[in-house]
């Protein structure tokens, strides 16, 4: 006997248990924003650094990511009606998306590492600009840790259509379109902190 | 029902079994605690006789104390308390006592286990590697331990495969396997309750596991973020948390007690759970102010996110901000005073049985008031400028911590020991292993809020530099603390014994309800099987009906929850 | 035994006075609490005859001792925070506008660094006086309001005048000003109470509290440079 049939089920469990991570998640970037905003409040001249970043790049990437989250919304909804052909579809293009977004990225980092904006900017520190040094680790540690999830999204995408092709888990399509607005909800929120709030 | 056959493999390692999962819990957890609690025995050896050879150490230095201390807070709060209380104890429970199979996810708990069991392995290996453990307080504070000051262009793989970025790193498994396991057993309990189970016929255990997950997952958010930056000030370079660089040392210490101090209610949560069980059964009265313990966790948890700068009184912090988080804090003692009074309220008026359980529960209770109320002192902060950074807030956090996690898990391990091992342990071991612990633990504690008071400051290898600090009474007094302490340890062998006998050679259980209690658990089989129940209880009533009443005919005061009576 | 050391500043008798009212408040919370326990192990035990109680709190009549016993600790409480509040404003809230005596205390490992002002009397400028090592001995005068800049160098140090029930941290990159006025001659260890690495429990210096002139000579020699 499973246990379903015993239990009061209400509500399915992997959308729940999906609303809990995302919780989660945007907690620990919730921090992470506000602990730069508070800084961004005590340095001024950060507005100075957010201006070199690549505005226009930023923009285009954000553009990328709506429209990534576009299509997942279209798999999910081809999903439920278990149109694999069209799930397959939306999914690759959010795929596609989704590395246009990581290329323009590292496009972004090689350009401003070449200038001596790294991780640690020990040029900017040299010349006594600590803090100005510290606005490029902010912007390293809160982009590439939304990469970081970019990337965790396509894995889990990748997965979700090898089970698709198979014919098997449709409704997780749903979870992992969940998933990658809450990817894209977190960019719309980094990006004007730190390419527009100069 | 699950009937296939299982391997070796699938059955006791790779199992999803939700009670396998929650002894392999319990297991790494006891072994952990094993290992904080030699290190105790050895920081304290050197603290009563600071020029003393150590038996089954040797000598101790001043870095090697500064490790032992470090590691032993953080072993004894993420891998021992955090296992047993939220996991092991969470585990065992929430399925049986809500009357269903499972976790609503048995391989994500499954993977949750090994995760935690990868962050063990971590922090042990993280004692072990080149340039020694990491020495600088399980509080992490920065730079002590960015080493930022030093260090702006770091050796990358040597930064990493340091003591105190390896801890760093277990600690972030750590939170994602207790995060992954709170999630599961949130949907568990949401999902999975047995037919008739409504919300307000849960045990209130139940209501306190999901608190507690609830507390860990809306605090855990900061430190995560926190630590991340301080990895990267280790390994990268980089200076969030270095003065010399706009960064602010100060930054960490908010984003550690923001987590730091809910975290107590995470490890406290579990154990009121068990008290709330356990005392009803014994004093076969119903639990008193059910909704109203649940009303005031839920003030608590809210609160308790805004306390955490009672623990940077003397950091600096804006004067009239320190008044509002006092505020706060004195008001968070109020539902917890409420919760506690309840109790007492159980047991007031009850038909008690004395049985040991209910030993663990009292001894709980008288214990755990004293870490309450010395709260007081530290939540005022005028005098905690005085007792800020002394052993007085040691004594203070062992009184709340042990009781919370000793004494909480040693009342669950003898009330439902009976049901998952089907066997009895043996009472008389059982009784003497009580007064050992709880007398050792007050003689060990005691002392140690008078050398506090005194001026003594926590976390010095050794006293022996400060004149005033090496009056004839402050050393007999570290010595007093210090004999308690080994004397409470070698207790716990006593335990062990028991457990294992017990286990293997114990008197087999004539009941699957010896204690006449009413919660789903005692309605399945001793030992559970795979699948819990061989046929799946349907909930008529709350868990708490005890008193004298007339049940087909015969004179009994209790009602299980499956019981159905006839109209 | 005293329970405190010896209360040798201008609050250090308030906060001891504070001790004991939350002492007071904390012992009856703890007596009464643990009386009603005790109580009722031994007059309720178990016995086949008796009929426990069954209330179950939910009605205010049976909750009004539960609700009793949490108003008296949130009287308890506020009572603390009204009382100690003269206290803290003078340690925290007002430093001194007459300070007698600035001087700047800097945490490093493992030592403190003292900045005395010059013969021109002021701090920060060129002729202050630097002391930098292990288990010196600093001299202030009593009865006077001695305003201290604590900072650090390195890592997070502690300020601890146990007798002077003075402590605050000493954080890099940040000023915490506070001061304190001693009311009893004597040589006070200065213990730093947070960890600071590995000889944390070595560092030491201390502090001499002396007559205004006693102090003025000792400070005649440091800035003419012949005190030992
Ligand atoms: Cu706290
Ligand atoms: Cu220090």
């Amino acid at each position: 006997m499973q246990s379903t049939t015993v239990s009061l089920r209400r509500v399915p469990q992997g959308r729940l248990a999906l609303w809990l991570l995302i919780a989660g998640e945007l907690i620990i970037f919730g921090s992470a924003i506000v602990v730069y905003l508070l800084l961004r409040l005590r340095y001024p001249e950060w507005g100075a650094e957010a201006a070199k970043t690549h505005l226009s790049l930023g923009a285009f990437n954000t553009l990328v990511l709506l429209v990534s989250s576009y299509f997942a919304a279209k798999a999910h909804e081809a999903s439920l009606k278990k149109l694999k052909g069209k799930v397959l579809r939306y999914l690759s293009l959010t795929v596609l998306c989704g590395l246009i977004f990581l290329g323009v990225k590292s496009y972004e980092y090689t350009e401003k590492i070449s200038h001596g904006y790294t991780f640690t900017s020990p040029k900017l520190v040299e010349a006594g600009q600590g803090a100005a040094a510290l606005f490029w680790s902010f912007y390293y540690f809160l982009t590439g840790l939304h990469a970081l999830h970019v990337l965790v999204g396509l894995i889990a995408i990748g997965f979700i259509m090898y089970y698709v092709k198979n014919n098997k888990h449709f409704h997780r399509v749903e979870l992992v379109a969940l998933y990658w607005h809450m990817v894209d909800l977190i960019w719309i929120f980094l990006f004007p902190l730190l390419y527009i709030m100069q | 029902m699950a009937t296939h056959t299982q391997s070796f493999w699938t059955k006791y390692i790779f199992s999803q079994d939700h009670k396998v999962i929650g002894a392999q819990y319990l297991i790494v957890g006891l072994i952990m605690a094993a290992v904080a609690g030699f290190f105790a025995y050895v920081f304290r050896y050197h603290l009563a006789y600071p020029d003393a050879e150590i038996p089954l150490w040797g000598t101790l230095d001043p870095r090697t104390y500064n490790m032992l201390v470090t590691t032993h807070g953080a072993l004894m709060i993420f891998w021992v308390a955090m296992p047993i209380l939220v996991a092991a104890i969470g585990n065992f429970l929430i399925p049986t006592m809500l009357g269903t199979d499972d976790m609503a996810f048995p391989f994500l708990n499954m993977l949750s286990f090994w995760v935690f069991f990868l962050s063990a392995v971590v922090v042990v290996t993280s004692l072990f590697v080149p340039g020694g453990g990491f020495d600088g307080g399980w509080t992490l504070y920065p730079p002590l331990s960015a080493d930022a000051y030093l260090n702006t262009n770091p050796d990358f793989w040597k930064a990493l495969f340091s003591g105190g970025s390896l801890v760093i790193l277990a600690l972030a498994l750590e939170f994602a396997s207790m995060l992954m396991g709170g999630i599961n057993f949130m949907v568990t309990t949401i999902n999975k309750r047995a037919r008739g189970m409504s919300f307000s016929r849960m045990p209130i255990l139940v209501w306190f596991m999901n608190f507690s997950v609830v507390t860990f997952m809306f605090s855990v958010g900061p430190v995560i973020a926190g630590a991340l930056m301080l990895l990267l000030d280790r390994v990268a370079g980089t200076g969030f948390y270095d003065a010399y660089r706009g960064g602010d040392p100060i930054l960490f210490q908010h984003l550690f007690w923001f987590f730091g101090h809910p975290e107590v209610y995470v490890l406290l949560f579990p154990t009121l759970g068990v008290m709330g069980e356990i005392i009803p059964t014994f004093a076969r009265k119903p639990l008193f102010g059910y909704k109203f313990i649940i009303g005031a966790s839920i003030v608590a948890i809210i609160l308790s996110m805004v306390v955490w700068a009672h623990h940077q009184f003397v950091a600096g912090i804006n004067p009239y901000m320190a008044v509002f988080f006092s505020v706060g804090t004195i008001l968070i003692s109020i539902p917890f005073a409420g919760i506690i009074l309840s109790y007492v309220a159980t047991i007031f008026g009850g038909n008690i049985r004395l049985e040991l359980p209910m030993w663990w529960a009292v001894g709980f209770l008288a214990t755990f008031l004293i870490g309450g109320l010395t709260g007081l002192y530290l939540g005022s902060n005028t005098f905690d400028i005085y007792a800020h950074d002394t052993s007085f807030v040691v004594a203070h956090f062992h009184y709340t911590l042990f009781p919370i996690t000793f004494f909480g898990f040693f009342a669950a391990f003898y009330y439902w020991f009976p049901k998952y091992a089907g066997r009895m342990y043996n009472d008389f071991l059982g009784k003497l292993h009580f007064w050992g612990t709880f007398i050792f633990f007050q003689l060990f504690a005691l002392p140690i809020f008078f050398l506090g008071l005194n001026g003594q400051p926590r976390r010095m290898a050794d006293y022996t530099a400060f004149e005033t600090l090496m009056q004839d009474w402050h050393i007999q007094f570290r010595e007093i603390a210090t004999i308690s302490a080994i004397l409470l340890i070698l207790t716990q062998f006593i335990w062990l014994y028991n457990f294992i006998v017990s286990l293997w050679k114990g008197k087999r259980v004539s009941s699957d309800n010896p204690w006449q209690a009413n919660t789903l658990e005692w309605q399945a089989p001793s030992p559970p099987p795979h699948g819990n129940f061989e046929v799946y209880p349907e909930v008529y009533r709350d868990p708490y009906t005890f008193g004298v009443v007339q049940v087909n005919g015969t004179k009994r005061d209790f009602i299980p929850q499956n019981e159905k009576l006839p109209s | 035994m005293n329970i405190f050391p010896e209360a040798v500043s201008t609050y250090a008798h308030e906060m001891d006075k504070l001790f004991w009212l939350i002492t007071l408040f904390a012992g009856l919370g703890f007596f009464i609490t643990i009386g009603i326990l005790i109580y009722s192990l031994i007059r309720f035990r178990y016995s086949p005859q008796r009929k426990p109680m069954t209330f179950r709190g939910n009605t205010f009549r049976e909750f009004r001792w539960v609700a009793l016993g949490m108003a008296l600790l949130a009287f308890a409480d506020f009572y603390v925070l009204y009382d100690e509040h003269d206290t803290w404003d003078k340690m925290m809230q007002s430093v001194p506008e007459e300070k007698d005596l600035h001087i700047a205390i800097t945490g490093r490992q493992w030592n403190w660094i003292f900045t005395y002002p010059g013969p021109d009397g002021k701090l920060y400028t060129a002729d202050d006086v630097i002391i930098n090592e292990p288990n010196s001995t600093i001299h202030i005068p009593i009865h006077k309001n001695v305003v201290f800049d604590i900072r650090s160098v390195d890592v997070i140090h502690s300020v601890f005048l146990k007798e002077a029930r003075f402590k605050y941290d000493a954080i890099p990159g940040r000023t915490i000003t506070k001061w304190v006025q001693f009311h009893r001659p004597g040589k006070y260890e200065l213990i730093c109470a947070e960890l600071c690495g590995v000889l944390h429990s070595k560092m030491r210096n201390f502090i001499m509290v002396e007559s205004e002139e006693v102090f003025q000579q000792w400070l005649d020699e440091l800035y003419a440079g012949t005190n030992e």
